[in-house]
């Protein structure tokens, strides 16, 4: 049997080349005409049923443009051919695919999906380059010229999205300038504090800033101390967590919560700089010395359109965030200022051991993810108390979302990250003295420490021990002032910070 | 496209340390208070000069052979202009003058001699009716008999405007260097092909203007020569070919670069001069409009050194002062140590004293024998001063050379366009003038970086209080402070 149709085949040997060749071109030209007809806008149109995408984009100048021209779904969501074009189409109809019949798309996070962070995966700079192949039109502006400038050196480290994330789908409040009008509020008219807060003892205080409508809580913390650091079991723990050693503190108050929009904005409009960055710092003259020149205007929307109010201000600079103190104690003859690393833990801790200030291991509240669907969470008391990665929708809440802790603080652990007056080390715990009184960390260093991680955490980054850094050229990278803010952080919306003040004479201590 | 060198990209925009600089200008120079602040921006600077090479680290000087591997000189793909003895034919194409001084009218008189009959010149520009008036007679008295007609003179500060818009290809920028960032930028954007003088522009914010303009001017096809003749000059183009395709000297450890003379000239005040008229006609004597003699002049040798070396100093540290300067507020005299990306040290020295011992040429020290071009005359010798090489000259001026090397460029459509190349090392001076005027040391990043822009915000032809205020840099201070 399988002789015959092997003499078969071999006397039709032409045949057999010639059916395989009409098959392969029928094949070729079919699978051709299916990865056009899946590239057509009406096509994504189908399956995207985020009602967003398509009037975003008649919105935008990639459809309503003076020259006529409509750039569809696929010339910016895929890359160009040659470039990877249908190896990021079959994974993107994949994904596409899976999310269209086992997802409910009421439950995407659209707005965290236009963020730059997230359109970075699915926006390719080759597509951009494709068409706009001269960067230095001779119709560019000058400050178009500093930024095509800027990208030009920095090439491989930026993308064209940085600086134009909404040319495709219009965003009604994205800011692309220097926002002047940034942080005007509407309570002119209240009635403004005249006096700061008395202190006279070692007690919780409402701090009231004179000449404005700001109050804040500080809350006392009772000197003592604690083990810094994390025992070497503990889940998620890194290197730079230990060894612990035993460090005491002396009494302090800090504030209840991460500094808020409404007492930054209260800094901001008392001190705001018109000009330029240094322009002011170095052309004061001796007479100034004492005044305070804070923040230049911010590049663009610094609360990213999530609201001012109580939520934690965010985007400042290190340098902002001390002359913030700065500012504060000078208006209140207080001694506010960033708390040290050992403060910080110290405070977070309120007294505990284990890796949250609330009973449970990291890994009992496990990330929500397919097999957390299918199974159930196993407890969430976790959200009671921190918010981040995966119970924020990707941006920083109101403090009264969660629950204090011992101490009576809020959002130590998530929210935004906190700036601490030291230096970061890896090992600055080794070079810890055993039974050091209020240290102050390394000497020297390049990045300062950050702590309590953030809205975007992953849960080992909320733990009390955990550590992480500033990252100074990385969040001031897209900044396209020149010279760069030296207030304003273009590249990061996570970082805030939590004023200390010291008990001291002037507070109460004898 | 730069038919040069292939420049390493300048990767210098990373804000590792976030020093600022204040504007200088605006009638202020409070020049001393500059970097003062930068303590209180309180960021640690990472500097990003790598360490030293095991090459460079043998003090710069001529280390003899027996060098290792990773030590030997790197070829690198060098262009060099056309060099034509004649231009090709072509349409005629017609230049307009802006500034038409000194230098203006040495160009306008090199360019008709590098095009003969086939170039002519249209229209002038200045701010001096006087200055005008004199190139035009030059013009008329030049065996081209070229005339001029009145509607296309223009005086004033707007005048490169009218001439650029009068209908020319061309247009030759000549006045103080102050205002060639923007008279750049409007002839790129009116399409036209660019000669100017160096040096391209006195800040950092001009320089940027002036490398932006270059790539537009790149992307719409435009020719740029910018009076670097050096680069246009047989001779040097023989030694860095010896150089580089023979490996004539090694690896180059070290450099010095000179250009030790007299003064040039200075303006007394005249009753009818106002203010800005009289800063004017003595600009090589007021930094905000020449960039001070280190940017003005020197910034000749300190481009033989970026092209023969192949990438700019990535800081300086040097000093300077002024001696015997009559009028303005510039120094006499800087001496700077630049520092390469890989250790590598060249000093800069400068003067413009009369009486002095002078001398202008560059010297590189490489591991097998050093290349000069003192008494103008590029050359290898050896560590006794042994000649091994004399690079063959050619009879005409290089003043003319790069007139034709433009014009044939432009009838050939030959991609080349010096602007970016010369903005570079003009930043490679004024980062030299920061460091001797603040007394500290300053990074290319930095100035690439910086906000610094000279002199007054408006040019109007009156009294406009800036000599009042203008003062002469002093670094340091009087206190024991760090």
């Amino acid at each position: 049997m399988l002789k015959r149709l092997g003499n078969f085949l071999r006397k039709k040997l032409l045949l057999v080349i010639l059916i395989g060749f009409v098959v392969g071109i029928v094949a070729t030209l079919y699978s051709h005409k299916v990865i056009v007809a899946t590239s057509t806008n009406e096509s994504c149109e189908a399956c995207h049923v985020h009602p967003h995408v398509f009037d975003s984009w008649k919105l935008s100048v990639h459809y309503d443009n003076r020259v006529g021209m409509h750039v569809g779904c696929v010339d910016c969501h895929l890359p160009p051919k040659g470039h990877g074009y249908l190896n990021e189409k079959i994974k993107a109809g994949t994904k596409d695919i899976y999310g269209y019949l086992f997802k409910d798309s009421i439950d995407f996070n659209w707005e965290a999906k236009s963020t730059l962070e997230e359109a970075q995966h699915f926006v390719f700079k080759e597509s951009c380059i494709k068409c706009h192949a001269n960067l230095f039109p001779l119709t560019l502006n000058k400050e178009g010229q500093d930024a095509h400038l800027y990208y030009s050196q920095n090439e491989d480290e930026l993308r064209c999205i940085n600086c134009h994330l909404n040319v495709g789908h219009y965003d009604p409040n994205a800011i692309h300038a220097k926002n002047v009008e940034f942080g005007s509020s509407g309570n002119e008219d209240k009635e403004k504090y005249t006096a700061p807060a008395t202190v006279t003892a070692h007690k919780n205080f409402t701090e009231t800033i004179p000449g404005t409508t700001i109050s804040f809580n500080m809350k006392a913390i009772p000197g003592g101390s604690f083990k810094i650091g994390s025992p070497e079991k503990e889940q998620f723990r890194k290197a730079d967590e230990g060894p612990q050693k035993e460090v005491k503190l002396s009494p302090f108050f800090m504030a209840e919560v991460e500094v808020t929009w409404e007492t930054y904005l209260a800094f901001y409009s008392a001190t705001a700089a018109e000009g330029r960055s240094t322009d002011t710092e170095g052309a004061r003259t001796k007479a100034d010395v004492d005044a305070i020149s804070g923040p230049t205007p911010p590049y663009g929307q610094p609360d990213q359109n999530w609201g001012l109010g109580n939520r934690p201000a965010i985007t400042m600079s290190y340098h902002s965030a001390e002359t913030f103190c700065k500012w504060l104690s000078q208006v209140t003859g207080k001694n506010y200022r960033l708390p040290t690393e050992a403060e910080w833990e110290y405070a977070a801790r309120g007294g505990t051991e284990t890796p949250f200030f609330f009973e449970g291991n990291p890994k009992d509240f496990g990330e929500k993810g397919f097999f957390g669907n299918l199974f159930g969470k196993g407890d969430n008391k976790i959200d009671n108390y921190v918010i981040y990665g995966s119970n924020s929708q990707l941006k920083t809440a109101e403090p009264d979302k969660v629950e204090a802790n011992p101490f009576g603080l809020k959002n130590m652990l998530g929210n935004a990250e906190e700036y601490c007056s030291d230096w970061y080390a890896e090992d600055a715990y080794k070079k810890l003295q055993n039974g050091a009184t209020n240290p102050k960390g390394p000497v020297s260093g390049e990045e300062h420490v950050i702590r309590g991680g953030s809205f975007k955490s992953e849960i080992g980054e909320v733990r009390s021990a955990a550590r992480d850094f500033t990252k100074s050229v990385a969040w001031m990278k897209t900044d396209p002032q020149m010279p760069k803010s030296i207030w304003w952080l273009s590249d990061c919306n996570y970082i805030s910070f939590r004023v200390v003040c010291d008990f001291d004479n002037k507070t109460g201590k004898n | 496209m730069i038919l040069t060198i292939k420049q390493e990209k300048i990767n210098t925009f990373r804000v590792q340390n976030q020093i600022k600089y204040f504007i200088m200008g605006n009638n202020n120079f409070s020049r001393r208070k500059f970097l003062a602040s930068a303590a209180t921006v309180g960021a640690v600077g990472a500097m990003g000069v790598g360490t030293l090479s095991s090459c460079s680290s043998q003090g710069g000087s001529n280390a003899g052979g027996g060098a290792a591997a990773n030590c030997d000189w790197v070829k690198r793909d060098l262009k060099f202009p056309p060099l034509l003895d004649k231009v090709p034919e072509g349409k005629v194409l017609k230049a307009g003058v802006i500034g038409c001084g000194g230098r203006g009218s040495g160009a306008a008189i090199n360019f008709l001699d590098a095009g003969g009959k086939t170039v002519t010149i249209t229209a002038l520009g200045d701010v001096f009716d006087d200055r005008l008036g004199s190139l035009r007679k030059k013009l008329m008295n030049h065996e081209s008999k070229t005339e001029i007609a009145d509607e296309n003179c223009f005086i004033g500060f707007d005048a490169f405007e009218k001439v650029i818009a009068s209908g020319v290809d061309i247009v030759i920028l000549a006045t103080p260097p102050k205002f060639r960032p923007q008279q750049f930028e409007a002839a790129v954007k009116a399409r036209k092909h660019v000669f100017m003088e160096k040096p391209v522009a006195v800040d950092p914010v001009g320089i940027r203007q002036v490398i932006a303009a270059a790539k537009m001017a790149d992307a719409a096809g435009l020719k740029v020569v910018t009076g670097t003749q050096r680069r246009h000059e047989l001779s040097y183009i023989n030694l860095i070919k010896e150089l580089n395709d023979n490996n004539g000297i090694g690896k180059i450890t070290g450099a010095n670069v000179y250009w030790n003379g007299g003064k040039l000239w200075h303006r007394n005040n005249k009753p009818e001069w106002s203010e800005m008229e009289w800063m004017i006609r003595d600009w090589v004597n007021w930094t905000w409009l020449s960039g001070d003699h280190i940017v003005e002049q020197h910034v000749h040798n300190l481009d033989v050194a970026n092209w023969f070396i192949g990438t700019h100093p990535t800081k300086a540290l040097g000093f300077g002062s002024r001696q015997r300067r009559v009028t303005g507020d510039q120094y006499d005299n800087f001496s700077i140590d630049y520092v390469y990306d890989d250790g590598m040290h060249i000093h800069s020295m400068c003067r413009q004293i009369n009486s002095c011992s002078n001398g202008v040429y560059e010297i590189f020290h490489g591991t097998k024998a050093i290349a000069t071009t003192v008494g103008h005359k590029p050359q290898i010798v050896d560590a006794a001063g042994n000649q091994l090489f004399l690079a063959e000259k050619a009879d005409i001026s290089p003043y003319v050379q790069e007139h034709k090397d433009l014009i044939t460029c432009i009838r050939q459509n030959i991609p080349f366009n010096e602007a970016e190349n010369t903005a570079i090392s003009v930043m490679t001076a004024i980062m030299g003038r920061v460091s001797a005027y603040t007394g500290k040391t300053v990074t290319f990043e930095e100035m690439m970086n910086s906000d610094m822009k000279l002199g007054p915000d408006t040019f109007i032809m009156g009294d406009v209080g800036y000599m009042a205020k203008a003062e002469v840099p002093v670094p340091g201070t009087l206190e024991r402070k760090k």
